[in-house]
């Protein structure tokens, strides 16, 4: 149990509270709710082990289904994200997919935003689809996926801010 | 057996992501209704077009005992015509206030052996099927439209126990509830008949009027078995149905074009 292990769990538990608690309730224009608990899914250090992050992407969407009485479409979209990120990260890192701490330090930063963008938009995409499931409701899907994206990325990128000052 | 176990750990993300998944899925399920008849719908539409091909190779072997069942039927109808030939001529009125509208179609799924069972027919929104609406056959009721999809619809059998029907006595018109308690599939069971009503073995069973989905006077059964308790107000009666649910092949879907105008006041009064 080193260090890094350590903080990943406090950030985890973290990430779920001010989710649950408070994120959820914030109802910006009625219907956007920035889902910050993703910033766990990015800072997940590159070398550690990616089964044990599909396992924590289920836990984390099932607690927070279950702390805000979701219907289990967090579930889904958490899990779905933990096993395509190998995907994400090779295709917006390219060569440079091994550097441990790849979201922080040491790559380009169209790379990180790239990858940044790839995750928020996956996820938020997967998270309506499930949510609404009907091929008449596509609209109000990407309208969703688009807004409550951009303010996911804007509090996303804010909090990267915080580590890149360590 | 070394290079399974290598196999398995190679893929064992994609083997945990799917078994989460499932998992997940099951949760998603339980939790939420839209979700739950989205996944029922789902089912449904794919388990009806497996039967509908089953049961095409089947029926080709089978036409001479359907040319048989309709021809008879048709006979009885040609019968039913020839009789309102005979004395009247009042017949398009009496067709145009009849508020029943009558399809025909094909059983392509039919269960009797579980507490609850379903047919599925091979008409579907397309053909104008709605749930609620009654499902009959030449020689009583099958049951009541439980779901539909674009092709096929599931009936909610007779044989089901949670369906309660609206039944009356032919003689007197003295109406009870009409229920299966999972037995025979031929034996059923009338409630709610007061004591004060004679009863007789081998009287018949029609559906009652009062049923938003039949229209009053289809034969049902008849009467094969009644107690009367000593301390009770009601009947114990049992009911034999004339028609075999365990072997048809062709129905007809009713709908009561009055339906709105009576769930319209069946709404008023309850508010």
């Amino acid at each position: 149990m080193n260090r890094n292990n350590l903080f990943s769990i406090f950030q985890f538990v973290l990430l779920l509270f001010l989710q649950s608690f408070l994120l959820n309730n914030i109802n910006l224009f009625g219907f956007i709710n920035p889902n910050l608990y993703l910033l766990f899914f990015v800072v997940y250090r590159f070398d550690n082990n990616p089964t044990l992050l599909i396992f924590l992407g289920f836990l984390m969407g099932l607690l927070l289904d279950l702390l805000t009485l979701g219907s289990g479409a967090h579930t889904i979209a958490s899990l779905t994200i933990a096993f395509i990120r190998p995907v994400i990260i090779r295709t917006s890192f390219g060569i440079n997919y091994d550097i441990p701490m790849g979201m922080i330090e040491g790559t380009q930063p169209t790379q990180r935003l790239v990858y940044l963008l790839l995750m928020i938009t996956i996820h938020h995409l997967l998270l309506y689809s499930i949510i609404y499931l009907s091929l008449d409701s596509v609209l109000i899907i990407f309208k969703n996926t688009l807004f409550t994206s951009f303010f996911t990325f804007i509090m996303i990128y804010v909090s990267l801010g915080l580590f890149r000052g360590k | 057996m070394r290079q399974l176990i290598n196999a398995l750990l190679e893929y064992k993300n994609t083997l945990l992501y799917i078994g989460l998944l499932f998992l997940s899925i099951i949760f998603l399920n339980q939790r939420s209704f839209y979700h739950q008849s989205v996944f029922s719908n789902l089912s449904l539409s794919i388990s009806s077009r497996m039967n509908f091909f089953n049961d095409g190779i089947y029926n080709y072997f089978n036409l001479v005992k359907i040319n048989q069942q309709l021809s008879a039927e048709n006979e009885k109808l040609k019968v039913l015509e020839l009789a309102q030939y005979e004395g009247m001529e009042l017949k398009t009125e009496v067709f145009e206030s009849f508020s029943f509208k009558v399809t025909k179609a094909r059983i392509i799924k039919n269960s009797y052996n579980k507490t609850r069972n379903y047919i599925i027919i091979d008409k579907g929104e397309a053909d104008g099927v709605k749930t609620d609406m009654g499902v009959i056959t030449n020689d009583g009721i099958i049951g009541v439209i439980n779901q539909t999809t674009e092709d096929f619809s599931s009936v909610l059998s007779l044989l089901h126990r949670d369906l309660k029907i609206n039944a009356s006595f032919r003689k007197n018109g003295a109406y009870g509830s009409l229920s299966w308690q999972s037995n025979h599939p031929k034996k059923m069971k009338l409630d709610d008949i007061s004591t004060l009503n004679p009863v007789f073995i081998g009287d018949t069973i029609v559906t009652g009027g009062m049923s938003d989905y039949f229209p009053y006077g289809i034969p049902i059964g008849k009467i094969s078995k009644v107690e009367r308790p000593e301390y009770e107000g009601y009947y114990d009666i049992e009911v034999e149905l004339f028609g075999n649910l365990t072997q048809k092949e062709f129905v007809y879907i009713i709908e009561n074009k009055n339906l709105d105008q009576i769930k319209k006041l069946d709404r008023d009064e309850s508010q």
